[in-house]
């Protein structure tokens, strides 16, 4: 599998800890953040390629997250995570561009597999983009 | 049960009383009043009309005497005593005056009661006679005048004496005149066939027999006696009396007046009347009758009909509420689940790095890992259902035939069913629409009332499902089987979540907790009963959505 980066958003610390734990031992670079602000300090600085993100959080909840994530970093993927009735959050998140949404609890098989598919879309997304200013450069030599 | 039906009747009671007051009771009076009023109306006129008759015949009565009298008076003016104690001059007097027959004899007799002339029928019978012992000679000679009170004497006919004494009180001129002349006078005045008018006396002795032929009077008629006003009238219960004193208080004359006879047209009329009301009465109280009868009946259908509608929002109301909390509830244990399988995972993850000599139950812990994981699993496939994740309402909409669904469901269970000798028939209508609707959910729906029928079933069996178009716009799907029914005290719980009546572990209780949820999303209702032949019935009704639905 190849080495991507993930962030982690989740208030619970148990939870984002452990979570964080599990991805970096299975050769994820994985680091968490316990709030929406935080992440989204995180996310100026640093290089991630997908966010797991908690819908339901105190502060600015994952769908404002979400948003501003999309403003800020249009490249990055993100995982929604929900542990509430509402599958409409779910929705919501997905019609503003989530890759895709997770009902707690999940096993990690299958959050895994999830994050390495965005991640999978994240880089031929990239790929693209690169190509295409591959081409552009051709096209007009400096 | 006991003390609604005591309800209803004491509504049934009211309405009767109020119907009749407001019919029978005014029709009745009013009737009662009207036949009074007329009936005293009716005796007044009676009575005037009486008392102007006996005041006619009262006078014709008195001049018919004055005129004897006065006969007689000028008889004894106009001839003198010589010419009139002649036998042969009387006989021609006789003859002069009596031309109408009423004088049956004359007299002429001297004061000391020798009979002088005497002209008559009875001439053997009192030849030579002397009346000077007579107390109506004595009075005659005193008062001048005498008339006599009707008797039959030796003529044998009614008759009285008219007697007059000159004013020399030298001799009496008496003529006996036939009473029945009485009668003509009278007869003209009675009125009616059962009305009479006759003579009597102050004694009570009839002086004319009366038109009736009667010989006694009544003791209302002896009552009349008693008064000495001129004239007076009596009403008794069937006659109306007229009474006038004539012949200076000598004589009374009565009339009686059967208030039948007068009022034959009335009471006809009082008759028919009666019968009218009766006739009324009867169509009111039937009316009034069938009336509060069925007013009753209406109150006590659309109080049920009320109470049921009451029980139906209860329940849909705890549904909703059971939903919410069931939802909060699964929210709340997702957490503590999504922290057990990251532990037993994060174990998983780190086992495989121990030295397996160091470890000696290695295979139990990874085992033990994987167990954990799968409860885990179970618990958050019952939460994710509650939580509606297994059916997302943004619901695919798509043109839908309830039937050809149908004929699908049972073909998954055909085979399955057919081992335990359960009969699958489907009597489904050839003119069911199609219908805007979530299919795969609702075939979901349709899986699960078919499987709790098959289980509920057992062995050897028929599950029919029927279908048919409501006009105008609704699809009913009826599921119905040979099982042994529900309990009556399951079926308030029946759509509960977590009900379950089958074995631990068998069913989760959510099957038609969730049914009921898609059928009430899909914008139709579901609902359990038994059959009357043993079974129970689930019916859906769903409506027939021609566009998709916006939202």
């Amino acid at each position: 599998m190849k080495q991507f980066d993930v962030l982690v958003v989740d208030d619970e610390a148990e939870f984002r800890d452990l979570t964080v734990k599990i991805l970096n031992k299975r050769g994820i670079n994985a680091r968490g953040a316990e709030s929406g602000e935080q992440a989204m300090e995180i996310l100026r600085h640093a290089l991630i390629d997908v966010v797991l993100l908690d819908v339901k959080m105190p502060g600015i909840d994952g769908i404002e997250t979400l948003r501003q994530i999309r403003i800020q970093n249009p490249l990055v993927e993100v995982v929604l995570l929900t542990g509430h009735a509402s599958v409409e959050s779910g929705i919501e998140g997905m019609k503003l561009g989530a890759f895709d949404y997770l009902m707690k609890p999940i096993e990690l098989d299958p959050l895994l597999e999830k994050l390495s598919f965005a991640y999978e879309k994240k880089r031929l997304h990239q790929e693209k983009i690169e190509l295409a200013q591959m081409k552009k450069h051709m096209a007009m030599p400096s | 049960m006991e003390r609604k039906k005591q309800y209803y009747n004491t509504i049934t009671r009211r309405l009767l009383i109020a119907f009749f007051c407001l019919s029978i009771l005014p029709i009745t009076s009013f009737a009662w009043i009207m036949k009074n009023s007329v009936e005293e109306t009716n005796i007044f006129k009676l009575q005037e009309l009486a008392k102007s008759t006996i005041e006619h015949r009262a006078e014709v009565i008195s001049r018919f005497l004055d005129d004897k009298i006065n006969l007689l008076s000028s008889l004894e003016s106009l001839f003198s005593q010589e010419y009139l104690f002649s036998q042969a001059n009387v006989e021609r007097i006789f003859l002069a005056i009596n031309r109408t027959g009423d004088i049956v004899d004359l007299q002429v007799i001297d004061v000391a009661g020798n009979q002088h002339a005497y002209v008559g029928p009875y001439r053997t019978k009192v030849e030579g006679k002397n009346y000077n012992d007579a107390p109506w000679f004595t009075e005659t000679l005193i008062s001048g005048i005498h008339v006599s009170d009707v008797f039959s004497g030796y003529r044998n006919t009614p008759h009285f004496v008219v007697a007059v004494t000159n004013s020399l009180k030298s001799y009496v001129v008496r003529a006996t005149i036939n009473s029945s002349m009485f009668n003509a006078l009278l007869h003209s005045a009675q009125l009616g066939p059962n009305g009479d008018v006759f003579i009597v006396n102050r004694k009570g002795e009839l002086q004319t027999p009366g038109l009736l032929e009667k010989n006694t009077l009544s003791i209302e008629e002896k009552q009349l006696l008693s008064f000495d006003n001129i004239s007076n009238s009596l009403v008794t219960g069937t006659d109306v009396y007229t009474t006038r004193w004539i012949h200076n208080g000598h004589w009374l004359l009565v009339l009686r007046a059967n208030i039948k006879d007068s009022l034959g047209y009335y009471l006809r009329l009082r008759n028919r009347i009666f019968l009218i009301v009766i006739g009324i009465s009867f169509v009111a109280i039937a009316a009034a009758t069938y009336v509060s009868f069925a007013l009753a009946r209406n109150f006590e259908r659309s109080d049920k009909e009320f109470a049921a509608l009451g029980l139906q929002f209860s329940q849909v109301e705890k549904m909703a509420t059971v939903g919410r909390l069931a939802a909060g509830i699964a929210h709340e244990i997702n957490n503590p689940l999504q922290m057990i399988t990251n532990q037993a995972g994060w174990i998983g993850e780190l086992l495989p790095d121990e030295d397996p000599a160091q470890i000696k139950n290695l295979d139990e812990y990874l085992h033990a890992v994987e167990q954990i994981k799968h409860h885990v699993r179970r618990a958050g496939t019952i939460t994710h259902r509650l939580l509606g994740f297994s059916r997302k309402m943004t619901a695919q909409q798509e043109s839908v035939q309830v039937n050809d669904l149908i004929t699908e469901t049972t073909s998954f269970v055909e085979r399955e069913a057919s081992y335990n000798n359960i009969h699958i028939v489907t009597r489904l209508a050839s003119d069911l629409p199609t219908t805007m609707t979530d299919g795969p959910q609702l075939q979901q729906v349709l899986l699960n009332l078919v499987g709790n029928a098959i289980d509920a079933v057992g062995k050897e069996g028929e599950v029919t499902i029927t279908t048919w178009l409501e006009p105008p716009d609704k699809i009913v799907v009826e599921c119905a089987d040979t099982g042994p029914g529900i309990p009556s005290d399951n079926l308030p719980h029946l759509f509960d979540p977590f009900f379950t009546t089958k074995d631990p572990g068998k069913g989760t209780g959510l099957g038609l907790y969730i049914s009921y949820d898609i059928v009430k999303k899909l914008g139709g209702s579901i609902a359990a009963a038994n059959r009357k032949g043993g079974g129970a019935v689930f019916t859906i009704v769903l409506p027939v959505n021609r566009f998709r639905r916006q939202g």
